[in-house]
C-alpha cells in the first residue's frame, strides 16, 4: 500500500548518507510512515525524535522565539534532522557523509507537502 | 518520585519506567487483580477500583484478540482530550504481569511504549522462581492476600 507520504520519503532516502526518512506525529511519537535502511529502528527513533522535536518546539515558543523552522541532534557518527508542520515532524536519519545543507532547504521544502 | 512495591523485584523496573517515560500513574498487578506496585495513588481504594478494572479490561481485551486474530491483543492505549491510558501485559517467570499507566501531554504513546519494552525486558530478566497457581479461577487466598497488599502499600 502506498501512501502520500512515499514520493517524499523515497527522494530523501536517495540522497547520499540519509539512512532512513520518517513522518513521525509530533503528539503521539508514532510512526506515520517511514522508509528506513535495516538497522534503522524507526518506532525508537520516531518516540524519541519527536519528544525531542517537541521539547525544542515548546522550549522555542517559551524564550519568545515562535514556532520552530528547523530541529537538528549532531552525533558522533551522524544527525538527526528534523522539520514539522502541525503534528507531524520528518525526521532524517543521516550518516557522517550527507550533505546537511542540501537535507535541510530539501526538508523545508518538503514541508509544504504535508497535509 | 513515590514507587511502592509489595514484591521488592518489581521496584527497580518500576522506578525505571516511570523515571523514563515520564508518567503520572503507574501500576503492576496480576491478570487476577491483585497489586504488586504503584506509583502516583495516594489512596488504596483507588489502586483497588483501578486494578479491577484493569484485570477486566484486560480480560476483555484479550478475548477479543482471540476472536479476531487467534492470540490475545498485545496492548491496549485508550487517548482522552488530556489523559491516556495504556494497558500491556508482560510475561515473566511469576506468570503474566500487566501493566497499566496513565500519561499526559509530557511524554507520548510512542515513549510509554518504547519504556514498557524495557519495563518488560527488566521484569522478565528481575522475576523470582515461579509460584504454583492457583487450581480455580482465583486463589482461595485472594481476597486476604489483596487486603494484605494494600495494606503493604499504603502501610495503614
Amino acid at each position: 500500500m502506498t501512501s502520500v507520504f512515499l514520493e517524499m520519503l523515497d527522494g530523501f532516502t536517495r540522497q547520499r548518507g540519509v539512512q532512513g526518512g520518517l513522518v513521525v506525529s509530533e503528539r503521539d511519537g508514532i510512526v506515520v510512515d517511514a522508509h528506513v535502511q535495516l538497522g534503522v529502528r524507526a518506532s525508537v527513533v520516531a518516540a524519541l525524535a519527536a519528544s525531542i522535536y517537541r521539547k525544542a518546539r515548546l522550549s522555542a515558543e517559551a524564550a519568545g522565539l515562535g514556532g520552530v523552522a528547523y530541529v537538528e541532534l549532531a552525533a558522533v557518527q551522524g544527525r538527526l534532522c528534523m522539520a514539522g508542520r502541525g503534528d507531524l515532524v520528518v525526521v532524517l536519519v543521516t550518516d557522517g557523509r550527507s550533505s546537511v545543507g542540501l537535507l535541510r532547504t530539501a526538508l523545508l521544502r518538503a514541508l509544504d507537502n504535508l497535509p | 518520585m513515590t514507587i511502592a512495591v509489595v514484591e521488592p523485584w518489581v521496584e527497580a523496573p518500576l522506578r525505571h519506567f516511570v523515571q523514563d517515560a515520564q508518567v503520572t500513574l503507574a501500576l503492576l498487578l496480576t491478570p487476577s487483580g491483585q497489586v504488586l506496585g504503584q506509583h502516583g495513588f495516594t489512596r488504596a481504594v483507588d489502586v483497588m477500583a483501578a486494578c479491577a478494572l484493569a484485570a477486566a479490561i484486560h480480560a476483555s481485551s484479550s478475548e477479543l484478540g482471540k476472536m479476531l486474530e487467534g492470540k490475545p491483543f498485545a496492548g491496549l492505549h485508550h487517548a482522552g482530550a488530556t489523559r491516556q491510558i495504556f494497558l500491556a501485559p508482560a510475561e515473566t517467570r511469576r506468570g503474566t504481569l500487566l501493566c497499566l499507566t496513565v500519561f499526559d501531554d509530557a511524554t507520548s504513546i510512542g515513549i510509554v511504549q518504547l519504556y514498557f519494552d524495557e519495563l518488560r525486558g527488566r521484569l522478565e530478566a528481575g522475576a523470582p522462581g515461579a509460584r504454583t497457581p492457583p487450581t480455580g479461577v482465583l486463589a482461595d487466598t485472594f481476597e486476604q492476600d489483596l487486603n494484605r497488599n494494600l495494606t503493604l502499600l499504603f502501610r495503614r
